[in-house]
């Protein structure tokens, strides 16, 4: 077995992600492993799933792209249940949807969340909340004006 | 200790000698748990047409290992091989506060650290 066989990876369109998912399944990939997704900026939200054949020992790697503003996907938990809780954290940390899905609450986030924290655009507030050890310069015992990386400047984000 | 591998890595040591207070480590980190002080000495000049230099002096370096993921960015950022992998690992502490490591404890890992020559 090569690497390749871990990592291949099929890219479908939104529209084929269910069906790509039966297909799989039916060809013996009954294991549902993990489905989550990444911001992948201008070509909107890419969402993958890992689903793993027990008898073949062999993974298949599934993925489509959404749109960053309203993408919809249709849920995999037809086909598995336990793709419920991955569906629910991918939903509410990359600010898509999944249609049909039998519970669709935020999984981890406190209700009244604004903001979708795992988007590229979403400041991390609790880097300002602590002082950043970085800011100090060489020879220095006071933190300077240095801003940790990914916090934009003060009075540009945030209320 | 059981017998493990020399370069098992378990705790991060300090070459006290070898900082120069950079700050590299400590912006690397993405647990922010590395905290240094430091600041600057002038030597003098010495000999004809020779500048004073400047050199930064550390005054104290710490690792909270109760944030710590073991990642060992620092070490590989580190530009100066300052920071080494240990094999020790014994370093529970009853107190939270016990597992931030000053620049004593830190230093003190040494010890274990593999020769690299």
């Amino acid at each position: 077995m090569t690497l390749d066989d871990f990592a291949a990876t099929r890219d479908v369109p939104s529209d084929d992600w269910y069906e790509a998912a039966s297909e799989l399944k039916g060809s013996g990939h009954d294991f549902f492993d993990w489905l989550s997704a990444y911001d992948d900026s201008d070509a909107g939200v890419a969402v993958v799933a890992r689903i793993w054949s027990v008898r073949d020992r062999h993974g298949a790697m599934l993925r489509t792209r959404v749109a960053r503003e309203g993408g919809l996907l249709p849920t995999l938990t037809t086909l598995w249940e336990g793709a419920a809780w991955h569906e629910r954290e991918t939903a509410e940390m990359f600010g898509i949807g999944f249609t049909g899905h039998p519970d669709p609450r935020p999984l981890l986030l406190p209700d009244g969340f604004d903001g979708h924290p795992l988007r590229k655009e979403f400041v991390l507030a609790s880097r300002v909340a602590k002082e950043w050890p970085g800011a100090k310069e060489p020879g220095e015992s006071v933190a300077g004006r240095k801003r940790p990386p990914g916090v934009p400047p003060a009075g540009t984000w945030g209320s | 200790m059981t017998a493990l591998p020399d370069r098992s890595r378990g705790v991060i040591a300090l070459r006290e000698e070898s900082c120069t207070s950079c700050m590299v480590c400590a912006r690397e980190c993405p647990d922010w748990c590395i905290y240094i002080d430091s600041h600057k000495e002038t030597e003098p000049a010495t000999g004809e047409g020779a500048r004073p230099k400047t050199r930064h002096v550390l005054d104290r370096f710490a690792i909270d290992y109760a944030l710590c993921m073991y990642c060992g960015i620092c070490i590989e950022v580190c530009p100066w091989d300052a920071l080494f992998w240990s094999p020790e690992y014994d370093h529970a502490a009853g107190d939270v506060l016990g597992l931030t490591h000053e620049r004593e404890t830190l230093v003190t890992w040494m010890r274990s650290v593999p020769s690299v020559d």
